[in-house]
């Protein structure tokens, strides 16, 4: 299993973590604000996203819930649950 | 992990284990939807359309992996590959049946055997007692000795036992057990019916029943009232099998009375089907303690505070552990401590099962244990077989797996593949060796114990069904079997050089194959010093058994009978046994055809035997003796010579004339540079009982015969007269002209005229021969079933090898042969390859047998643990059958035509 190398072990999984607690959204929104946050300068590849984002799912940290959005597909929102952040 | 994650996790695991196809299909939308969409963003910044699609998967790092490695984060892989590794091993090896089966076969005997012996070994010494709640009842043993050596003690059954007054301190002081119950197993006695007969019996103290927690199949168990007083309350309890086998199995038993040794007992109860004791020995009845003296009228056990005949078993109380226990009941020894002084006793608890006895573990667990460690070297040979197959196959497939490696896969997970196709293997052949031996143990064990106990009438009581332990050790060993065959060839066979592996389209480098060969090679010299030390015990047992098949035992064992009954356990008293047997003497010398009457305490072979302490009479040393009281006939009717000195007079057989005869060789012990004769031996007895030594003189020395053990002259052994305090002892030996097939019938008549009630056994001498040589025909017949087994293995492994060398070799002998090289030349290159590791493993077999065979030396009869016949004769055997196999393959080599060799590529 490749890992992020170019993050600190266990920061991207905090960084996701704390985009989730603000607001549950989609995994693309996701990939989205993490580069608006870190201002570009935290490029994390998607390649490295989506591994660590369904690592944090078995973990039970955050949920997939399908939810319709208005006309567009069903389209998978991640919710970060309370006690994610403080176990880690 | 924090437990309520759990909630969250295991229905995901189970999800992506289970409905894979469905993750599967959300993954790829999920990620399909996400190139999607970064591919819309990039358009709108300008790009391309094809090239914001590229620009997408490029940031994704490529799709396939990106999706593999969401599906690690999974972190159920390894199962899913494990399954799909098990699949393909059992597909693999659908394609070679040939091999599966001679796989198969070979570990499914290996293992099959071995969970066999477990299932005894387990339902003896592992299972507990099988009564309600039995992890809770513990066994206790006792040792009782002094500061500076050994007590002087009387012991029945068991030197762990205890005496009625330590047993009654023990359970009225505890604080540890809720109950704590004693019982005195392998009380033999005569039920008398019509016919009378033998049974075994167990007397237990009154809560014996309430401790174990069970509860009548019919009638009651004992109460308090039945133990009120010593030889108060003669009633009995039935074990299920006794009352259906033997008394017909009606309800109305119950409230009648059936006489034990003459003394009528009155049926309170049936135990419950299944229950036959707490001793691996069924007992057929339980009586209590107190009525001990109608058993054994002489003696009376509950008063004898220096005897050990009673077992305990306490069931502990629920909040206290065994070393609580232990302390608790160290306490109560203490006490006894006391009251003896210089006396040290020491308490074991271990719980309860039917092995309990330390004098019927030790020969019966020492007994599975080689039984068990022969076994499994026979599966170790056949690991050593499969390996070796599953070797000549690696190269056989070793494209496929350079494949494997080049596209990718690591080193680890190829030999995980590996191993599970071992797995696949070894698992199919756990299974059907397990249930083979599920089938078949109870009457192997049934057929092995009617052969080992003629004339004894032991009842093994087993509960041999399968357990979940049986089942985990056939798992268990399946597993480490897999891993014992397959991991060499697994890490040979991933360790591929993959230039040269991809380069080769028919692997038949040599270089490649060096280290394989030698490993091969040390397969060969395992399997052939397994075989080896098989193959020489084997021959030991054989040559005991031929020993024991053809030995003189040194006296007459021809056309005599023997008449045995038990007059004590019958209940006559010493005057009455006179008479009875001055009766019975006078009218079995009417017989017809009779030549010679004598009278002997201990029949010739009869594994039992009598011994005392005598020591020369400057009380310097002592030896422990064999004897036998015989009457003036025994040497004459049995053919023993009189070497020197006088037989016993019909004098001294009337008084009690303290004069001995000795054997050859026990005289030479005693005296190595004297006359024997007119010499004096003290008999000295312990010092609790007593006595007074008495003065014994020799007057003769009689010829070694093998009267104890078969086998063993040399056994220090002394004759005395049959004096009148000795009559109850006292059994028959006939020698008679022409004994038609129903003299045994008119002996027991007689018999039966005299004494109706009295249970008599005639039989002819031999069959006391036979006894002895039932035990190494048994033993022998194991070993040499092993030893061929592995002789068979190590064969084909020797063909296996030599056979491959030479097919892998064709180019090269083609060469040697386009050189020159003649057909000899080329046989014995190959031979010599051949032969190096199995010279080597029959030197190592050889040198572990000297070592092991000590342990032997107890069940060889007249055997030197290191025969030096066996010891040259098996290498010879087991070279010969190597050459052999590898001779077979080797004439192959000789038929290779250079020019087809050569062009062969």
């Amino acid at each position: 299993m490749s890992k992020p190398s170019e993050l600190v072990q266990g920061t991207l999984d905090m960084l996701l973590l704390k985009i989730l607690a603000l607001e549950p959204v989609n995994d693309f929104a996701v990939s989205q604000r993490l580069n608006r946050v870190s201002d570009d300068v935290l490029r994390v590849s998607d390649g490295s996203l989506y591994p660590a984002l369904h690592k944090l799912e078995q973990q039970g940290r955050i949920t997939a819930r399908v939810e319709n959005v208005r006309e567009r597909p069903a389209r998978e929102i991640l919710f970060a649950h309370a006690t994610g952040p403080a176990a880690a | 992990m924090r437990l309520e994650r759990w909630v969250y996790t295991i229905p995901l695991r189970f999800r992506s284990l289970f409905r894979r196809s469905k993750a599967d299909q959300e993954l790829d939308d999920e990620l399909r939807d996400h190139v999607e969409q970064k591919t819309q963003e990039y358009v709108a910044k300008g790009l391309s359309a094809a090239e914001a699609c590229r620009q997408a998967l490029l940031e994704l790092r490529g799709l396939e992996r990106t999706k593999e490695d969401c599906r690690d984060a999974r972190g159920v892989t390894w199962l899913h590959d494990l399954a799909q590794d098990l699949r393909y091993g059992f597909r693999i090896l659908r394609k070679s049946p040939g091999f599966t089966t001679v796989a198969v076969l070979t570990l499914a005997l290996g293992i099959g055997a071995n969970t066999a012996i477990f299932t005894i070994l387990n339902a003896a010494a592992l299972r507990p007692i099988p009564v309600p709640n039995a992890n809770k009842l513990v066994s206790i043993s006792q040792n009782v000795r002094r500061a500076n050596g050994p007590i002087s003690r009387n012991v029945h059954d068991d030197a762990g036992f205890v005496s009625y007054s330590e047993y009654r301190l023990y359970a009225r002081d505890n604080r540890a057990f809720s109950g704590l119950l004693a019982y005195s197993p392998f009380t033999e006695t005569t039920l008398g019916t019509d016919k009378p007969q033998a049974v075994l019996g167990t007397l237990a103290s009154c809560n014996y029943f309430d401790v174990l927690e069970i509860h009548p199949a019919l009638g009651r168990f004992f109460t308090d009232a039945d133990c009120s007083a010593p030889g108060e309350s003669p009633s009995v309890v039935l074990s299920d099998s006794f009352w259906q086998r033997t008394l017909g199995g009606k309800r109305t038993i119950v409230g009648k009375t059936i006489v034990l040794n003459r003394t009528a007992f009155r049926v309170i109860g049936i135990a419950p089907p299944g229950f036959d004791g707490t001793l691996a020995v069924a007992s057929s009845f339980w009586a209590p303690l107190t009525m001990q003296k109608a058993f054994n009228p002489d003696y009376d056990r509950l008063s004898d505070d220096n005897l050990s005949w009673l077992g305990m078993i306490g069931r502990l109380r629920s909040d206290i552990s065994l070393k609580r226990a232990a302390a608790d009941l160290s306490i109560v020894a203490s006490r006894l401590n006391s009251r003896q002084p210089g006396r040290i006793t020491t308490v074991m608890l271990e719980p309860a099962t039917l092995l309990a006895m330390h004098s019927l573990r030790t020969p019966m667990l020492s007994i599975g244990a080689l039984i068990m460690a022969a076994v499994g070297l026979v599966l170790l040979l056949a690991c050593a077989n499969i390996a070796n197959l599953l070797l000549a196959r690696a190269a056989g497939r070793r494209k496929e797996i350079a494949v494997r490696l080049a596209s990718g896969a690591t080193r680890g997970r190829l030999i995980r593949q590996l191993l599970a196709e071992s797995l696949v293997l070894a698992l199919i052949g756990g299974s059907t060796g397990a249930l083979a031996s599920w089938f078949s143990v109870a009457a192997i064990f049934r057929t092995a114990m009617l052969h080992l106990s003629i004339g004894r009438e032991f009842v093994f009581s087993l509960n041999l069904s399968p357990g979940v332990l049986t089942w985990l050790f056939a798992f268990a060993l399946s597993v480490a079997t897999a891993c014992c065959f397959g991991l060499a060839p697994a890490l040979r066979a991933s360790n591929a050089d993959l230039t040269l592996a991809m380069k080769e389209e028919g692997a038949h480098s040599q270089s490649g194959s060096m280290n394989a060969g030698r490993l091969r090679n040390v397969f060969i010299g395992v399997q052939v010093a397994v075989c080896m030390l098989l193959l020489l015990v084997s021959g030991l047992f054989l040559r005991g058994l031929h020993r024991a098949e053809t030995v003189n035992p040194g006296f007459r064992t021809q056309n005599i009978e023997t008449v045995e009954f038990d007059l004590p356990i019958a209940g006559y008293t010493a005057e009455r046994a006179a008479a009875f047997q001055r009766q019975l003497r006078e009218r079995l010398a009417a017989l017809p055809g009779i030549e010679a009457v004598a009278q002997a305490s201990v029949i010739p072979l009869a594994h039992n035997y009598d011994v005392t302490g005598f020591s020369t009479p400057d009380g310097r040393t002592n030896y422990e003796v064999q004897y036998n009281c015989v009457s003036p006939e025994f040497f004459s009717l049995l053919g023993i010579q009189i070497l020197a000195g006088r037989d016993f007079t019909e004098a001294e057989t009337r008084t009690e004339a303290h004069v001995l005869i000795l054997t050859r060789s026990t005289a030479l012990r005693i005296w190595p540079n004297e006359n024997s004769a007119g010499q004096l031996l003290e008999e000295r007895f312990p010092k609790a009982l007593r006595r007074a030594g008495i003065e014994w003189q020799v007057i003769g020395v009689a010829a070694d015969a093998q009267v104890a053990d078969l086998g063993e002259s040399d056994t220090l052994y002394a004759y005395r007269p049959a004096g009148p305090e000795e009559q109850a002892q006292l059994n028959f030996l006939l020698r008679g002209k022409g004994w038609s097939a129903d003299a045994s019938k008119r002996i027991e008549a007689i018999v039966k005229d005299l004494d109706p009630t009295l249970p008599v056994t005639v039989a002819p001498l031999s069959q006391n021969l036979e006894s002895w040589r039932a035990v190494s025909r048994v033993v022998s017949t194991v070993s040499v079933i092993l030893g061929a087994l592995a002789l068979f293995l190590a064969s084909i492994g020797i063909y296996g090898v030599v056979s491959y060398s030479v097919s892998r070799r064709v180019r090269e002998i083609g060469i040697r042969m386009a050189l020159g090289a003649d057909n000899r030349t080329i046989m014995r290159l190959v031979l010599r390859q051949g032969m190096f590791p199995v010279t080597i493993g029959i030197t190592v077999g050889a040198g572990l047998c000297a070592c092991v065979s000590r342990i032997l030396s107890q069940v060889l009869y007249g055997i030197s643990p290191w025969d030096p016949l066996t010891f040259a004769s098996t290498p010879l055997f087991l070279c010969a059958v190597a050459l052999l196999a590898g001779y077979l393959p080797a004439r192959r080599a000789m038929r290779v035509d250079p020019m087809v060799a050569l062009r062969y590529e």
